[in-house]
């Protein structure tokens, strides 16, 4: 059940997180602050607006929540047990 | 299904078990709520846990046996002009051998053993864990927060809730207890873990932290005053390996950290001698993660006086900013809040009263407790961008040096030795316990790098007859009323440690650089005492409950 990345050894992402980040197209100015800090990858930009690529590698810092001015990102957590987990944290 | 507690606390990262286990030992139903399936697994951290923690911390933790990774003895800082050219000057604060390392300045450790060792506690004391649980929302009755909404769907009452949740804080801001903090107050942090083998370890770091700092134009770590630069702690047999930056400068620019962070490593990974010569040939990177604090939440009016508590609802560790502005550690305000938020809902429960109202003088504790105040209010790391905007290297090193080396005791010294003062005033045989926790630990530690296995202490519970400790113990039971007495008049007087020690700091500077010089002489002691602890029964170590 557990993925690992290559990018990001020492981590393991368990079962199925859903989508738990979610933007509002219509909030959303496509500055790309959340690309610039999340260091998982998560954000790209299609049609001058930010999206989610994927959540594979999101740690659920909420990094991204931080950034957007706008409040187009609503952030919540992932199910109980699902999602990023490390033994060395 | 509807349950009923009388204390439901969210989050068993670092406060929240502590919280819960006071709350089960009065005799209160409660339930200790979790998102991960193991506690500390989603928490990531440095993570040296300082000594005040410890000492005037949740007794549990002080007498008991949780697993640290090593103990430390203090920081060495690299202030670095000019990395090619081997420009590099040294600024130390440590506790000099033979004290250290038995006498820790801190001790390091990973989350997940340590949070779940914390809640094992809180369960043992009657407490209920559930994990695998994301609380997703608060019952509300007639404005009073009444229990919390599970994300399996559960409505599970409670008289009150201790929320222990971490710095996002997405349920307060969500009850709109809190605002979401702006991204100049937060530090995301670049996490990398290193197997390295302990001898390695043992002779590049010793027991000592390696912190980093440059200008900004380096690039060798983040800039100065919009995070911590570089910080790396050793580990059992392993290096923890930390650069943070804030999520935007000042102005709100928002930096490519994506970028910049892979940038930084590199560049130090690979430039800074000790690092690339003794270090990287054996480090193998084990594990990268990341996580954001609120780093300087505290030094913002608005933001640290932003409410605590609401109708039915304590805030605690993370969740209420707490996270300290100076030497970044939040784990020992997370215990010293977490432990007065249960005090106070004891005191609530008794009197059947859970409004905002009543609830408030667990704020007026918090605004009263001498090192939280201290640790949230605290404007050295901030003032390092002065540093960068004079270019000074003076500046520079005089600023590093008034926050994480030898200056760091003329803003320290009175929070410290107060808290010290108060601690015996309200106890005089804590000394009792503060002696045996320093060679405990110590013990436990080496324990477990020579055995692997853990800790056995716990299980002997029995007192010690060891002579030189009847000897202590009897010196200290004789002397408790006269030590009541200096605490009880020295206390007041506290506020002028810090002056002092600004007037003598060349003389404690000298003193310092002099005793840590001065070590190999003192190496036969240094190891004498080693062995006795390593040698020693560990029930000598164990206090009575
Ligand atoms: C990279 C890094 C380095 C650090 N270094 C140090 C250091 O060296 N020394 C130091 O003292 N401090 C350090 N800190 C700070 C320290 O880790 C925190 O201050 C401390 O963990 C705060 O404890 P807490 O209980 O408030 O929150 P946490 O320990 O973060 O615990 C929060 C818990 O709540 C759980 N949770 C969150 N939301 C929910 C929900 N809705 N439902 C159920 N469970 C939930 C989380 O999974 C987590 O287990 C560091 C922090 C970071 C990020």
């Amino acid at each position: 059940m557990a993925r690992t990345s290559e990018r990001f050894p020492g981590v393991e992402w368990i079962g199925d997180t859903g989508v738990f980040i979610k933007i509002d197209e219509k909030k959303c100015t496509g500055c790309g602050n959340c690309l610039k800090v999340c260091l998982g990858g998560c954000f790209e930009i299609e049609n001058k607006l930010a999206r989610i690529r994927s959540l594979d590698e999101c740690m659920e810092c909420a990094s991204c929540w931080y950034v957007c001015g706008e409040e187009a990102i609503d952030f919540s957590w992932p199910p109980g047990g699902t999602g990023y987990r490390s033994d060395w944290g | 299904m509807q349950q009923e507690y009388d204390v439901v606390v969210i989050g068993a990262g670092f406060g929240g078990p502590v919280a819960a286990k006071k709350c089960a030992g009065a005799g209160l139903k409660t339930l200790l709520l979790e998102r991960s399936e193991n506690p500390g697994e989603k928490v990531v951290s440095g993570l040296t846990i300082p000594i005040y923690g410890f000492l005037f911390g949740p007794p549990f933790i002080r007498d008991g046996n949780p697993p640290v990774e090593r103990p430390v003895d203090g920081i060495r800082n690299y202030v670095i002009y000019d990395v090619k050219a081997g420009d590099i000057e040294i600024v130390e604060m440590r506790i000099p051998r033979p004290l250290s390392p038995i006498f820790a300045f801190g001790y390091n450790a990973y989350c997940k053993p340590f949070c779940t060792w914390e809640a094992e506690q809180a369960v043992n004391a009657g407490a209920e864990l559930r994990t695998c649980t994301t609380v997703i929302d608060f019952i509300k009755e007639d404005g009073y927060i009444k229990g919390v909404v599970t994300d399996n769907g559960e409505t599970i009452r409670s008289r009150i809730v201790i929320n222990s949740e971490g710095s996002q804080g997405i349920l307060a801001v969500k009850a709109g207890v809190r605002d979401k903090y702006p991204p100049q107050a937060i530090s995301l942090a670049d996490t990398y873990d290193y197997d390295c083998p302990k001898e390695v370890i043992d002779r590049v770091f010793g027991h000592t932290l390696r912190f980093c700092w440059g200008f900004d134009e380096l690039k060798i770590a983040p800039p100065l005053g919009h995070g911590n630069g570089l910080m790396s702690w050793p580990y059992r047999n392993s290096i923890h390996w930390m650069q943070d930056q804030c999520l935007a400068m000042g102005d709100g620019y928002v930096p490519n950290l994506r970028r910049l962070f892979d940038e930084y490593h590199e560049n130090i990974t690979t430039q800074l001698p000790w690092w690339r010569d003794e270090i990287a040939p054996s480090a193998k990177l084990r594990a990268r993660m990341w996580e954001g604090f609120e780093i300087f939440v505290g030094l913002d009016d608005r933001l640290r006086n932003m409410p605590n508590y609401t109708d039915g609802m304590i805030l605690v560790g993370d969740t209420a900013g707490l996270e300290s502005t100076g030497l970044c550690d939040g784990v020992p305000t997370a215990w010293f809040s977490a432990d007065i938020a249960a005090d106070v809902a004891i005191e609530a429960i008794r009197a059947m009263d859970f409004s905002a109202k009543f609830l408030e003088r667990y704020n007026r504790r918090i605004k009263a407790h001498t090192i939280i105040q201290w640790a949230i209010t605290n404007k050295g790391r901030w003032n390092l961008r002065k540093a960068q905007e004079s270019h000074d290297r003076k500046e520079l090193r005089a600023r590093i040096n008034h926050q994480f080396g030898p200056g760091i005791l003329t803003h320290a010294g009175t929070p410290l030795v107060k808290s010290l003062l108060h601690a015996i005033r309200k106890d005089p045989l804590v000394i009792m316990k503060w002696a045996r926790m320093f060679p405990r630990y110590y013990y436990n530690w080496e324990h477990e790098c020579s055995s692997g296995d853990r800790r056995p202490i716990d299980k002997q519970k029995k007192r010690s007859s060891g002579i030189g400790w009847v000897l202590f113990d009897s010196l200290v039971i004789l002397f408790s009323p006269v030590n009541w007495a200096a605490a009880w008049l020295l206390e007041p007087l506290a506020g002028v440690v810090n002056p002092l020690i600004k007037v003598f700091l060349p003389a404690v500077e000298l003193g310092l650089g002099v005793s840590i010089r001065m070590e190999p002489l003192f190496s036969p002691v240094t190891r004498w005492m080693i062995d006795s602890v390593k040698q020693a029964d560990p029930s000598t170590f164990s206090v009575s409950k």
